[in-house]
């Protein structure tokens, strides 16, 4: 099977999908080009023209706004934040208008355009460029939140997300794009709102996603391995709509769960997962639920400092040992 | 600093030669029926046992502005999206005015099935994009229509209505500047009735002459008396031109004035005189283009005192009809939030 970087991943995704429907359409700062900020669109504007691969100037509610719009009257756009964080000058667009056309219209338009970008904290870009989103937009009905944390995974994810008829938020990390794994050649789609077991274990579930998944989960899961844990590790994969169910199944089994995420603690989605799952899994657990979040303070640009606020291997460890009562 | 002038032809000539009037008439007819409407809203929303919640934003006196749009527009290709202030536009789109009361009323026949409300009316069959609440948030989806119009070639317009209010928000800077850059078939029209709800003009706007609020982005733009139908019309029509040829888009400052406050608890006491109201009924645009049409010989006294009633009855068999109908099922809140079922797998 051949190997992509994360970035040729949702190319290859983005790609396939705009030879399939011509309605499909890539806008955002420097996709064109420049070849894409990061280089996520490289070659796109050669292959599909400056009609369907545009450059917009730095003005994100008016390019928000032109995928809303464009959506409402039957095409598929794909709009490309440089950064998430940037969207806090358009969320009005994405909350309002994306989220709430459909309801507030009486379900008379439909909203299918995917806002995709590095979401979080991407190393010593200061507090204003490393907010992490997810709990902004995941808690809006009429929003579906999805967030990749494989090669294969963001490829499957974002051509579903683009045949998709309502508004996706697809997060990614400019940290992550470099990495490298398996994806096929084929058309292949992953379902939205399904997480994934990606390791069976009995000991203790772990919750994740994303940038956290990739960057401090798995190599908390081969520590604990070698400290003799059995872990059971859950891709959401969606944050909304979120699959409590595979969660529910697995804490049945494992009695234990941690939750990791970058947010900050109060009021962060790990808080809203731990919501979802203290009523529905209270009898099954033999230890409160553990979340593993980001220090409460802005981003700081130090990089020891930015490093010592997120998760880490240790934190992570640490919370496992907590829940399974292990020293 | 020049204004750059649209083009304004002396007369809007469609159909007029072998008119024998009915196609002006009907406009009469649309902006009475406007006004009724909304003179019924102001009373139901006043009246004991108020039947209609939330705000609500009255267009008397802003009525040949929406019925001359929808004289030059062509509901197969063309958008229209507006603010709250929607009601107006939706009727001369031609929606029913039982689903428009109805909406008012919150009723499960309302247009948006009472999920929208007086700030909300849909007709997306007809173009019509919606009212939309928050100032200046929709002028960033005008592009996205007009996007699309562009790229599949469909030879339509997107107009863009807005009240002198929204264009001190960034979004209108950032929507002028996109829709001329990419040749987008957009108008910007501000409607401006001269106050952004109780704050008028020269104290919201650095540059009084709204027209040249416009400038900066390489198109035309224009003052145009938005109380004259034949006026507001002849200066449009052109922009529509440049527009469907793909010229790109223009701007107008649609200058008239409202006869109601900004919304129902308003008065205008604290920014309009009483003689400034008088004075603008004496430019009511529905009087103006009747007085002109009975001149031309193409209405008479009779005739538009039947279209008065005729109004006036449409409109009370929609309070009727609409306060008869049923309010939506409680289970209906959970539904048109999302088009797909989930999980979602793609076919």
């Amino acid at each position: 099977m051949p190997v992509l970087e994360f970035r040729e991943a949702l190319r290859a995704a983005m790609s396939e999908e705009m030879e399939r429907d011509e309605n499909v359409v890539l806008m955002g700062e420097e996709v064109a080009q420049y070849q894409g900020a990061y280089k996520v669109s490289k070659g796109m504007l050669e292959k599909f023209g400056p009609m369907r691969v545009l450059d917009t100037p730095i003005s994100e509610a008016a390019f928000a706004g032109v995928g809303i719009g464009a959506a409402m009257v039957g095409m598929r756009p794909i709009v490309e934040f440089m950064s998430w964080s940037f969207t806090l000058v358009c969320l009005d667009q994405i909350m309002n208008n994306a989220a709430n056309v459909r309801y507030m219209s009486g379900g008379q338009c439909k909203v299918p355009v995917v806002f995709r970008g590095g979401n979080g904290i991407a190393h010593q870009l200061g507090a204003t460029h490393s907010h992490r989103v997810e709990t902004i937009y995941t808690r809006i009905p009429g929003l579906i939140v999805v967030s990749p944390s494989t090669p294969y995974e963001a490829k499957g994810l974002l051509k579903s997300a683009i045949r998709c008829n309502d508004p996706v938020i697809f997060l990614e990390s400019e940290k992550m794009l470099a990495e490298k794994g398996e994806v096929p050649d084929e058309d292949y789609t992953i379902p939205i709102g399904i997480a994934k077991v990606e390791r069976e274990g009995k000991d203790v579930t772990v919750v994740s996603y994303g940038r956290p998944l990739s960057r401090v989960v798995r190599p908390a899961v081969e520590e604990l391995i070698k400290l003799g844990f059995d872990p059971e590790v859950i891709d959401l994969r969606s944050l909304r709509p979120l699959d409590t169910d595979t969660i529910a199944k697995s804490i049945k089994k494992t009695h234990r769960c941690v939750i990791i995420d970058e947010d900050y603690g109060y009021c962060g989605i790990g808080d809203a997962i731990l919501g979802k799952l203290h009523k529905l899994c209270f009898d099954d657990l033999d230890a409160p639920i553990e979340r593993i979040a980001s220090d409460e303070i802005p981003v700081p640009f130090n990089h020891y400092m930015e490093e010592a606020m997120m998760p880490s291997v240790g934190r992570i460890v640490d919370g496992v040992k907590e829940v399974c009562y292990r020293k | 600093m020049a204004v750059a002038e649209v083009a304004v032809p002396s007369k809007v000539s469609s159909n007029e030669s072998k008119n024998d009037g009915s196609v002006e008439r009907q406009r009469i007819k649309t902006m009475l029926l406007i006004r009724r409407f909304e003179e019924r809203t102001y009373q139901e929303y006043t009246k004991p046992g108020q039947k209609i919640g939330g705000f609500c934003h009255l267009y008397s006196g802003q009525e040949a502005i929406s019925v001359g749009i929808a004289s030059l527009f062509d509901k197969n290709r063309d958008y229209l999206i507006n603010g709250y202030r929607c009601h107006g536009h939706s009727l001369a789109l031609g929606m029913d005015p039982r689903a428009a009361m109805a909406e008012l009323f919150g009723k499960a026949t309302g247009c948006s099935k009472g999920k929208g409300g007086s700030m909300h009316f849909f007709d997306a069959s007809v173009g019509n994009m919606g009212g939309h609440g928050i100032v200046g948030g929709h002028l960033p989806v005008a592009l996205g229509f007009a996007f699309a119009q562009k790229y599949k070639k469909t030879g339509g317009f997107t107009i863009c209505l807005f009240g002198d209010g929204a264009i001190n928000q960034g979004t209108h800077n950032e929507a002028l500047n996109l829709a001329s850059l990419w040749k987008l078939p957009v108008i910007w029209m501000i409607e401006n009735n001269g106050v952004a709800m109780g704050t008028e003009v020269a104290r919201h706007s650095a540059e009084t002459d709204l027209s040249k609020r416009g400038l900066g982005y390489n198109m035309p733009t224009a003052n145009v008396d938005a109380n004259d139908l034949d006026t507001f019309m002849a200066a449009l029509a052109p922009a529509i031109e440049r527009a469907r040829k793909g010229e790109g888009p223009s701007y107008f400052s649609a200058n008239t004035f409202r006869f109601r406050g900004h919304s129902m608890s308003d008065s205008m006491a604290t920014y309009r005189t009483k003689e400034q109201q008088e004075a603008a009924r004496l430019r009511d645009p529905i009087t103006l283009y009747a007085d002109r049409l009975m001149k031309k010989g193409l209405l008479n006294k009779e005739q538009y005192e039947a279209m008065e009633e005729e109004a006036s009855n449409i409109i009370a068999k929609a309070v009727e009809q609409a306060d008869a109908d049923p309010q939506p099922p409680l289970e209906d809140r959970f539904k048109d939030i999302l088009a797909e079922t989930y999980p979602y797998q793609p076919k």
